[in-house]
């Protein structure tokens, strides 16, 4: 019976989901479809491209599902301002289309308008190339309202074959290195000169955003890895009149001691630790890296301390919900996947750390990469039942909203919240 | 989309014109601004500045981009014209050239931040100025008025 329930579950339109869901913006539900199903963009989207006003895909540490990485769309903006954050699909796969239709992006499936998009705009550093002669969007880059930075492309969990089953972050740096001569590491020096340059644009950025794999080794495990980010967030800093400014930073879940060094000789206002799976057996089979290095239980305890330091509603984890269904390993039902998981998401909201999720994107390249992701009526109750947890515990996800990520369909709904 | 006359466009140039945005919450609970920077875009849209990312409007306009609700904006003349404009949050621009143009705008006044540009499709225009509204209100409904402003002008007599 449960099986024939998620079966239908997988087979609902967006149409249906919409009806289901009338407390849910048919909007989010849209932008949820569109990263679950990707897109394809048609020659007369493409035509409209514009490097010198949009931005084009390049610098992400992540690849896209189709294996590609020449110049496309980076994403898209909805009309209430929220991004769809997704990547070119094959067609065998069934995405989207991101068409032209009278001189307009949008939408379309089974050829029908569905909403209308726009391309995300370029940052005026994108036409610029640093001091040392690497182009500026090699080194930074943007979203609507945030500028990323990302300083260190390996993860050092791949050292010994323990990368995450979902990650592509390796298979992408080699692309990236070959083919856009992206610098594997970047020279702090250098970041800060960028950023500099991002921050004069009037209106363009309200939040530094900084992520990389992870580094194991220093003093303590890890300690290579804070440092480097000191070391960043330092020349960062030196742009800023006040010691703290808004930002963001996805590491691994660091030590106390780590993270009040973290917190206390740089600029940085919250912290984010992916724990990727909820769920301990899970994440060992995933995340074999993290595993080893620390634990999925010393994840959560880090997260938890994490409080601490940052305060409630500045420590988040991310999900990349999704994988907790894969084959042969998973949740045999949605609905079980989505019991446990809230239940762990809860256990963490209760002591001050919020979840957010992503639609897992299976990429080629990967252990899951011919799998298939969950249903879209799955991903909407993920996103309602993250976003009642974030209002059972008043935890504010201000520095992981539209604004300043875009990739969380929960985050979203919590915009309509005071707090 | 309801085009806006050029005594509205004209309204909404003038800076002593007096400008509200009037949203309502989740609970339908009317909630009421003025709206300084209110303006036409040249696509004949209502283009309300919002400063503030978690004000009552700002969250209030979204819930109407997002479930189809109306919004209405209300203009006041020094002379006394006024007008009411009922329509729908269409767009939320936080990025890109037009938000940029506003942000500028807007830093060249005050000390404070754009969290978004709203685009506002006008439907309906309701002319709601005074002498006008009276007019027609005593043409059209003529048991409304109360009869001593009907009586004919006396002498104050003594008091009784």
């Amino acid at each position: 019976m449960a099986d024939a329930a998620a079966r239908k579950a997988t087979q609902d339109s967006l149409q249906d989901v919409v009806a289901r869901y009338p407390e849910v913006p048919r909007l989010i539900i849209v932008k949820t479809d569109v990263q679950r199903r990707g897109v394809f963009y048609t020659d007369k989207a493409l035509e409209v491209l514009d490097e010198t006003l949009h931005q084009v895909t390049g610098t992400h540490i992540f690849g896209a599902r189709d294996g590609q990485l020449e110049a496309r769309p980076e994403s898209l903006l909805l009309r209430d301002g929220t991004s769809i954050i997704t990547t070119p699909t094959p067609l065998e796969d069934n995405p989207y289309l991101v068409d032209l239709i009278d001189g307009k992006l949008w939408l379309v499936d089974a050829g029908e308008p569905v909403e209308e998009v726009e391309y995300w705009p370029a940052p005026d550093f994108y036409a610029l190339t640093s001091s040392s002669g690497i182009p500026m969007k090699n080194i930074a880059s943007a979203r609507p309202q945030r500028l990323n930075i990302f300083p260190y492309r390996y993860c050092t969990f791949w050292n010994n074959g323990n990368g995450c089953t979902f990650c592509d972050i390796v298979c992408q740096l080699k692309k990236g290195k070959e083919e856009l001569q992206i610098p594997a590491r970047l020279n702090p020096a250098e970041v800060g000169e960028v950023v500099g340059e991002a921050l004069r644009e009037p209106g363009r950025f309200s939040a530094v955003f900084l992520t990389s794999g992870s580094i194991t080794s220093g003093k303590e495990p890890f300690d290579d890895e804070v440092d480097y980010y000191i070391e960043i967030l330092g020349e960062v800093g030196k742009h800023f009149r006040e010691k703290k400014y808004p930002s963001q930073m996805i590491g691994t879940a660091f030590t106390k001691r780590q993270l009040e060094r973290l917190y206390n000789e740089t600029g940085l206002m919250s912290y984010t630790a992916d724990i990727e799976v909820l769920n301990e057996d899970l994440f060992n089979r995933h995340c074999p890296g993290k595993a080893e290095w620390i634990g999925y239980r010393e994840w959560k305890r880090r997260l938890v301390e994490a409080v601490d330091i940052f305060g409630p509603g500045r420590v988040n984890t991310g999900i990349v919900a999704g994988i907790e269904l894969a084959r042969p390993y998973g949740f045999r039902t949605e609905d079980e996947a989505l019991e446990r998981v809230l239940a762990e998401a809860e256990d963490l909201a209760s002591q001050g750390v919020g979840t957010v999720f992503i639609v897992w994107s299976p990429r080629p390249g990967t252990p899951l990469g011919d799998q298939k992701n969950a249903s879209l009526d799955y991903y909407i109750r993920l996103a309602k039942g993250l976003h009642e947890l974030r209002v059972k515990y008043r935890l504010p996800i201000g520095f992981d909203d539209y604004r300043h990520c875009g990739n969380h369909p929960d985050s979203d709904l919590s915009r309509l919240l005071p707090y | 989309m309801s085009t806006l006359n050029a005594e509205i466009l004209h309204l909404l140039e003038d800076p002593t014109t007096t400008k509200v945005v009037a949203t309502t919450d989740e609970f339908g609970i009317p909630y009421a601004i003025t709206s300084t920077f209110l303006q036409a875009s040249a696509a004949g849209e209502l283009v309300h500045l919002e400063l503030l990312e978690k004000s009552a409007t700002n969250r209030n306009l979204l819930r109407s981009l997002w479930f189809d609700k109306k919004v209405s904006v209300s203009l006041l003349a020094t002379d006394g014209r006024s007008f009411v404009i009922q329509g729908k949050p269409v767009r939320a621009l936080i990025s890109g050239p037009v938000f940029r143009g506003h942000y500028e705008k807007v830093r060249a006044l005050l000390d404070a931040d754009l969290a978004a540009v709203w685009l506002i499709e006008p439907e309906e225009v309701v002319n709601e100025t005074f002498v006008q509204r009276k007019a027609e209100e005593e043409e059209r409904f003529p048991f409304s008025v109360h009869l001593d402003r009907l009586t004919v002008e006396r002498c104050n007599s003594a008091s009784r």
